[in-house]
């Protein structure tokens, strides 16, 4: 029999409230059979339950304007508590959402990066109808060097082959034009190594905005600000375009009719894309799964985000992006061989 | 010991790492990369540094001396 997975989470960061993680942990476990940690006000997360631990943590860090000092100044604090339950192996994998930069923060000091690994990113689903992709980094990393997209490339193929289903997912760089010469000086370079021979990489070369949401790729690498910027323009479009044939649909009663006759096939789309069905987006190069959701989730997002959590430890998610970075080389190593004058890998500043 | 401690968080070659290198000049490192070597150092070697304290360590010779000038006796 296997054993049963433990989730850890971070109650302190929704928008709704800690109640509102609460129920989803409820949800989580009769869904996914998983036993769930649970770190927030314990007044307000209510009573234990057999799969459903309550660990009292009243103060949240989810807002606070510095992250990363708030992680070394809070230790009390809900997520660093949550963090430190990955850590220390009482829990397998770890759920927190409302502050990305508390949880990597917290992350990399506590659960600390995967062996030979640069810098985490931070990896999302996003479901374009009919083209699946996924996309890294979302927000991690706001300046990377090219060998992190290097290592971006080979830990999003072995999250994509295990979340998309594919066998060789086609790998791609965001840039502003297809030629190898496009790009960002940091874009040209990542785009000169994934060019060589690169086992078990499905590279494809560049892709350009207009090509995102139309399959041109299964995984598209970029740094976190470009990948966070997108992801949240393409959630700004899809809204307004969904309320723009909302308004339309109103136009009078030949219109509304239209409408209703609709209905049901703009349920399945919106369903499709609703972003609460993805979980949130998983922090890949950690030594533990960490899935970030989006502050706005309700309970439903959250227990779809312990439900990937825990995806991630049965299917040994750690393992397998291991086992990519390996098979193309790109693990870290002493060895500087594309940094610039005077500075490291691994070390750069990300203003 | 420290240093090659060091050297490796920074996945440098120890030879290439002396007291003298500067952690944001020379290793362009962000605040992220030095509150990391800071908890690295204070759960290796038991120290304790504040906020203040990791601000006033710019080169890896002062987090050497700030490591043997607070770590408990007996820490490896």
């Amino acid at each position: 029999m296997t054993q049963t997975v433990v989730v850890a989470v971070d109650a302190g960061g929704a928008d709704a409230g800690p109640a509102e993680v609460s129920r989803a942990a409820e949800l989580a476990a009769a869904e996914h059979g998983v036993r769930v940690l649970l770190f927030g006000p314990a007044s307000a997360l209510g009573t234990a339950t057999p799969n459903v631990e309550v660990h009292d943590a009243p103060l949240s860090i989810a807002k606070h304007p510095d992250p990363v000092r708030a992680v070394r100044a809070h230790p009390e604090a809900s997520v660093v508590q949550a963090v430190r339950a990955v850590a220390e192996g009482r829990a397998d994998a770890l759920v927190a959402g409302g502050s990305t930069g508390a949880a990597l923060a917290a992350g990399l000091f506590r659960i600390k990066r995967a062996p030979g690994v640069h810098r985490p990113a931070l990896a999302m689903r996003v479901p374009a109808p009919d083209h699946p992709f996924l996309m890294l980094d979302v927000g991690a990393n706001t300046a990377v060097r090219p060998e992190h997209l290097v290592q971006f490339a080979h830990m999003g193929s072995a999250y994509a082959e295990l979340l998309l289903g594919l066998e060789s997912p086609r790998v791609a760089l965001l840039s502003n034009g297809e030629e190898a010469t496009k790009g960002s000086e940091d874009v040209v370079a990542a785009h000169a190594l994934l060019g060589q021979a690169s086992a078990g990489l499905n590279f494809i070369g560049n892709v350009e905005g207009f090509g995102i949401a139309t399959g041109a790729a299964d995984v598209i690498v970029c740094d976190g600000f470009t990948g966070n910027v997108v992801i949240k323009m393409m959630e700004g479009a899809s809204s307004a375009l969904m309320g723009a044939i909302r308004g339309a649909a109103e136009q009078g009663a030949r219109f509304r009719l239209g409408g209703l006759l609709l209905r049901p096939a703009l349920r399945g789309v919106r369903e499709a894309v609703d972003p609460e069905r993805q979980g949130g987006a998983m922090l890949l190069g950690l030594r533990k799964p960490v899935v970030v959701p989006h502050g706005s989730f309700g309970a439903r997002g959250i227990a779809a985000a312990v439900g990937l959590a825990a995806r991630a430890v049965r299917e040994d998610l750690g393992g397998r992006t291991h086992a990519a970075l390996e098979a193309g080389g790109a693990l870290r190593t002493r060895e500087v061989t594309s940094a610039a004058p005077g500075s490291l890998p691994g070390i750069r500043d990300s203003r | 010991m420290i240093q090659t401690h060091l050297a490796d968080e920074l996945e440098l070659d120890p030879a290439r790492v002396e007291e003298s290198t500067h952690f944001k000049n020379d290793l362009d490192a962000d605040s992220l990369d030095l509150y990391t070597l800071v908890q690295e150092l204070e759960d290796t070697y038991g120290v304790i540094m504040s906020d203040e304290q990791a601000a006033g360590i710019l080169t890896v010779g002062q987090a050497v001396d700030f490591v043997l000038a607070h770590a408990p006796a007996q820490r490896p």
